[in-house]
């Protein structure tokens, strides 16, 4: 397909209409083509004129009470410094290593990442392992590593990001998860609380590649941690952590 | 109800002010509950989903860009993807064919129905009018039933290319009915 052709499936990607195969084909067009970037955003503006045409309701006014609890219970845990998700202090890779060592050490995850990513190719995706490798070579990428504790023994990932907050998860040995559960990413900075990624569900070798976008702050954080959640996600953690950063 | 001050509630909301998303809920409970009930048809969902969503929006306020839209935009699109997730989670489409069972809702306040802009309502609704209904019924299909184009064409039994074309051009003609419109409707 070439450009003008993406460029005529993007009103339907407003509406969230196309099928599958093809809203995959767009949003890799997407991520390199900032002209059809702007042409979406420009159709969701219209799309959601949308939502003005169904009769209006009122909810509840325990749906207004429901909601300021949560924050009011999310704005006292941040402030108590008691999160649902408690880590170990996390040793600050790139600062400990000066700026030589965190050379050396961009080096490193780099060539173990791109290491990882040669064997993915070689058992399981082409585009996944390209895809991760590129973005991994994209100028102040980073590569985080996450290992499985306890409840997922053996289990290992890794995260590419860029500056942006592309990310792209490569994930290894995961335990299979029960019916109507997923795999869910979680971005933490310092002591507060847990900001979720997407969900996502290995196949049955326990391999799983994630796409995601970073919350911004998230982007020099460094830590990160998955669990296991409804499939549709979670606004706060509700399992034990399978795998973390370290 | 101007963008920017929605820019500022959101930009408040990411710095954790409470009282900052109680006035965006304020502001948009009607529009999106609206939404949210015509996509769901369930009272209980679809309050469950509204709260969903603003709490989305107190975790991912500083996701906004204002270079990238207007916050009425961001905030429907993220209400109207919640409910959709939540329409396939329950299975429900066939609740298609039963708009004339739905849940009655209740009266809503002078001040909701101001917020709810009611102009702008007008405006699209006129605007929709104007579609032949060949155009205006995949667009419906898709932003409030959550179908996809060859769930639609099957739906209609009408060839795939044939309700690409026409989905296409109805929101092409739509986007024309509403040209010059865009800041008295705040997207």
């Amino acid at each position: 397909m070439v450009h003008d052709d993406y460029k005529e499936m993007i009103p339907a990607r407003a509406l969230s209409a196309l099928d599958a195969a093809e809203e995959q084909a767009l949003n890799e067009h997407l991520e390199n083509c900032a002209e059809c970037r702007k042409d979406l955003e420009d159709w969701q503006a219209t799309a959601a004129a949308l939502s003005l045409t169904p009769d209006p309701a009122e909810p509840s006014p325990q749906v207004r009470e429901r909601i300021l609890s949560e924050v009011r219970k999310d704005l006292s845990s941040s402030k108590s410094e008691v999160i649902p998700l408690k880590f170990t202090p996390k040793r600050n890779i790139w600062s400990s290593f000066g700026s030589l060592g965190a050379i050396a050490a961009v080096v490193l995850f780099a060539a173990l990442a791109i290491g990882l990513a040669v064997l993915w190719r070689q058992n399981q995706g082409l585009k996944a392992a390209d895809e991760f490798v590129k973005l991994v070579n994209t100028p102040g990428a980073r590569v985080s590593e996450l290992k499985g504790i306890e409840l997922a023994q053996g289990a290992t990932a890794k995260l590419a990001y860029d500056g942006t907050g592309r990310a792209i998860l490569m994930a290894s040995k995961l335990p299979s998860v029960p019916q109507g559960k997923a795999y869910q990413l979680w971005f933490i900075v310092g002591n507060k609380p847990p900001m979720p990624g997407k969900t996502f569900v290995p196949d049955s070798a326990g391999n799983a590649v994630l796409k995601d976008e970073m919350p911004r702050e998230a982007i020099d954080a460094n830590v990160f941690a998955i669990t296991v959640e409804p499939e549709r996600g979670s606004t706060i953690p509700t399992s034990p952590i399978y795998l973390r950063s370290f | 109800m101007q963008p920017e001050d929605d820019v500022k509630l959101l930009k408040a909301i990411a710095a954790r002010d409470e009282a900052a998303l109680a006035q965006l809920y304020d502001r948009y409970r009607v529009i999106l509950f609206g939404l949210l009930m015509r996509i769901l048809n369930n009272r209980e969902e679809a309050e469950d989903v509204l709260q969903e969503v603003f709490l989305q929006v107190w975790r991912k306020a500083e996701d906004f860009d204002e270079n990238r839209g207007r916050p009425f935009t961001w905030l429907v699109t993220l209400g109207r993807s919640r409910g959709i997730d939540r329409l396939r989670t329950l299975a429900a489409r066939d609740r298609v064919a039963e708009a004339g069972a739905r849940e009655a809702v209740e009266e809503i306040s002078d001040a909701a129905t101001d917020a709810f802009k009611s102009e702008q309502r007008g405006l699209v609704s006129k605007a929709l009018a104007q579609l032949p209904d060949e155009q205006k019924r995949p667009l419906m299909l898709a932003y409030f039933d959550g179908l996809t184009q060859s769930e639609i064409a099957t739906h209609l039994g009408a060839p795939l290319g044939t309700v690409k074309t026409r989905m296409r051009t109805g929101l092409m003609n739509l986007r024309e009915q509403l040209a010059g419109k865009g800041e008295s409707f705040g997207f």
